[in-house]
């Protein structure tokens, strides 16, 4: 049994670390394009966290989604997944951190992750905490690949000549 | 020359091959690397690009007459900041409006309108926010903001739908009075980069959510009519 897992890790790794990258590219994807077609809004989103001017923080916005989804593309195609899942994961961190402290502060707004942006309805509650645990599940991902950034069907393999 | 040498030789040629193949690994790993980087700055710069482009655009169009989003005449200042499309703008109407009213006609408070587009994303594209707000400010040039607000309100669409047409934000202005100067202006478009603008204007205040409502410069949290009067006595000794 032991053995036979030992055996069945390596093999299947790299085909793990390609549903994985998928997924992080999907997650990237996603974010940037439900952001990219009001960069106005997503500006007002980032501004609605308070932590830089308004000058600022509109730019930030509109930066933001194009980097995601290029993100999101060079994850797609593998390229130099380590560094990809690097910059994945440090934007992350900064997001959590911008959550965490919305929510330390007592700040009433939505993230702005997919694109409905700071503004919260009279009724509606934040939800930090889903948020948080959303983006810690997206950390892992890039976790992995940070740690196994070989993977299957992707353009690292072919230039490095994996079989 | 012994058999130990000549292998010997073969196992050197075959580490420097092998040195050599990882330096290559590692050259091209450094290459991908350096186009993932690039392209990511790329990105970036693009939509920095693309955003000032747009800026740009937003910026054309005609700014309304001030004083025409203002209600009364009273010491204290009242902004409401309000999307039509909202829901709790529109309850907000409904359910304090009235206080405003009434305080604005005792000269108590001097309130001032700001139709701000943030909810554009509801209505499948045809960006009701903007429009609506666009065209109340051709309703503040008509004079007529008020009763139009309340009209749109009154007929306030669904989050999710298309929002009012044009032609039927124009014939509610023509039921409070409004004539063909205001249609030509709704038709037009004039003020939408100008709803652009106070919405930006609205955010680096701090504007996050509507509605929001400043009481003398603080913010509101009890927006009930009893909230408000409290608000309002408070501000005026």
């Amino acid at each position: 049994m032991t053995k036979q897992r030992t055996a069945a890790w390596p093999a299947l790794r790299p085909w793990l670390g390609t549903l994985v990258r998928l997924g992080l590219a999907a997650v990237w994807l996603a974010a940037g394009f439900a952001k990219v077609g009001d960069l106005a809004e997503s500006g007002r989103a980032v501004n609605a966290y308070r932590v830089m001017p308004f000058a600022a923080a509109e730019v930030v916005g509109a930066v933001l989604p194009f980097v995601e989804i290029a993100l999101g593309l060079l994850l797609l195609a593998g390229v130099a997944v380590r560094v990809t899942a690097g910059v994945s994961a440090a934007l992350l961190l900064v997001f959590v951190a911008g959550i965490a402290s919305a929510w330390a502060r007592g700040l009433r707004i939505d993230c702005g992750c997919f694109g409905s942006g700071g503004d919260l309805a009279a009724g509606a509650d934040p939800a930090y905490l889903t948020e948080l645990a959303r983006d810690g599940g997206f950390l892992l991902l890039a976790g992995f690949l940070l740690v196994w950034p070989r993977t299957r069907l992707s353009v690292d393999a072919w230039i490095q000549g994996d079989k | 020359m012994s058999t130990a040498t000549k292998r010997g030789r073969a196992e050197a040629a075959r580490q420097a091959k092998e040195a050599l193949a990882a330096q290559e690994r590692k050259r091209r790993a450094l290459f991908a690397g350096a186009v993932a980087v690039v392209v990511l700055i790329v990105a970036g710069l693009i939509g920095w690009a693309v955003w000032a482009g747009q800026k740009d655009g937003g910026d054309s169009g005609a700014t309304p007459p001030a004083a025409g989003f203002t209600a009364g005449t009273g010491p204290v200042a009242v902004d409401i900041y309000a999307d039509f499309m909202c829901p709790a703008c529109n309850q907000f109407e409904q359910q304090t409006g009235p206080t405003v009213d009434q305080l604005a006609a005792e000269g108590k408070i001097t309130v001032t309108y700001h139709p701000i587009a943030i909810l554009d994303r509801f209505s499948n594209g045809t960006q009701y926010s903007t429009r609506a707000a666009a065209a109340s400010a051709a309703a503040a040039e008509g004079g007529k903001f008020v009763p139009y607000l309340k009209a749109l309100y009154a007929q306030q669409p669904a989050e999710g739908t298309d929002g009012l047409s044009d032609d039927r934000l124009v014939e509610i202005g023509r039921s409070v009075g409004l004539g063909d100067e205001f249609a030509a202006t709704v038709k037009d478009g004039t003020y939408r980069g100008w709803a652009k603008r106070t919405t930006d204007a609205a955010s680096e205040r701090g504007v996050t959510g509507t509605p929001t409502i400043y009481v003398a410069g603080q913010e509101l949290k009890d927006r009930s009519p009893a909230g408000l009067q409290a608000a309002v006595a408070a501000a005026n000794p």
